[in-house]
């Protein structure tokens, strides 16, 4: 049982460095379309700041951020799947 | 001092290969000859080609393990050995090692009435440092040459050289975006400041050649 619990640790610190990162990573590559969107459609007028702030606060609500969170389910549901047809198929 | 950087480099991927070919499965049609379970002094560095079971004590250094002695269809021999990877590495969650062991007893055969069986096993079998693949699964098969495509392999590394690939990409972008011209900057100074030493060293040397017959 101790195995399980160790397991569970290292797989949950690798999640967390993994779902970090990509959070980053993903917010980051958001931040730079939204630039290049405002840079290249002629009619935006105003301040590219405040287009680039409110374009990441809606990314920030939205769906697709959430989905990052499937870093957390889908090892846990890839294990339970080998376990299963390892042991008992 | 580029042939450095590429042994290096050339001796980590040959690492990371190596590690691969060990861990992923391959599959071997053989005929079960025979089960057997031995006692295994664990003791030296070879220790790291045997399973670890979870509930085995730290300081325990010979245990019992069971084997499979099978033979080729070119008649060589290979014997597997029948252990838990349990909750470790490599990530195979194989806890069925006794039912595995009374599969592979069920379908021993002779050599006139052979019964061709599939091994899904992972590992190397040397005899230099008594090592044995370990059997992960047993499964019947029509004939001594059935050879099948390991699809499994085959995904499980394009993605992973996907993925280090699709890492490496983005590292070299970010790399040439923020690091370069931090690094270039720090350059220019240091050339700079090399520069107006050398000027004023000039002066001097200048001077002292000056006394120097030519």
């Amino acid at each position: 049982m101790i195995a399980l619990f160790r397991l569970l640790l290292v797989l949950l610190v690798l999640q967390t460095i993994a779902y970090v990162g990509l959070s980053l990573y993903s917010r980051s590559v958001r931040k730079g379309k939204l630039e290049a969107h405002w840079e290249k459609k002629d009619a935006m007028k105003g301040d590219k700041q405040a287009f680039v702030e409110r374009g990441l606060q809606r990314y920030d609500q939205s769906f697709r951020r959430k989905l990052i969170l499937g870093v957390y389910i889908v090892p846990w549901v890839a294990i339970v799947a080998l376990i299963y047809i390892r042991n008992y198929m | 001092m580029g042939y450095v950087k590429w042994a290096i480099i050339l001796i980590f991927w040959a690492f990371v290969g190596s590690v691969l070919h060990y861990a992923l499965p391959h599959h071997d049609t053989v005929r079960i000859v025979n089960t057997y379970e031995e006692r295994q002094e664990l003791n030296d560095w070879t220790r790291i080609f045997w399973a670890v079971p979870d509930d085995q004590s730290a300081t325990l250094i010979n245990r019992d393990v069971q084997f499979i002695q099978a033979v080729r269809a070119n008649g060589r021999p290979i014997v597997y050995r029948n252990e838990d990877t349990g909750w470790g590495w490599p990530f195979y969650f194989k806890f069925d090692t006794a039912n595995l062991y009374t599969e592979a007893a069920d379908k021993v055969s002779s050599k006139d009435n052979p019964e061709w069986v599939s091994v899904m096993h992972y590992g190397w079998r040397n005899e230099f440092l008594s090592i044995f693949p370990n059997a992960i699964s047993v499964k019947a098969v029509d004939g001594p040459d059935y050879s099948p495509i390991p699809w499994f392999n085959i995904l499980f590394l394009t993605a992973f050289f996907a993925l280090v690939w699709a890492i490496y990409v983005r590292w070299r972008r970010f790399r040439q975006r923020r690091i370069d011209p931090m690094i270039e900057d720090v350059e220019d100074s240091l050339y700079a400041a090399g520069d107006a030493i050398e000027e004023r060293r000039g002066r001097l040397r200048r001077w002292l050649d000056s006394w120097k017959s030519k």
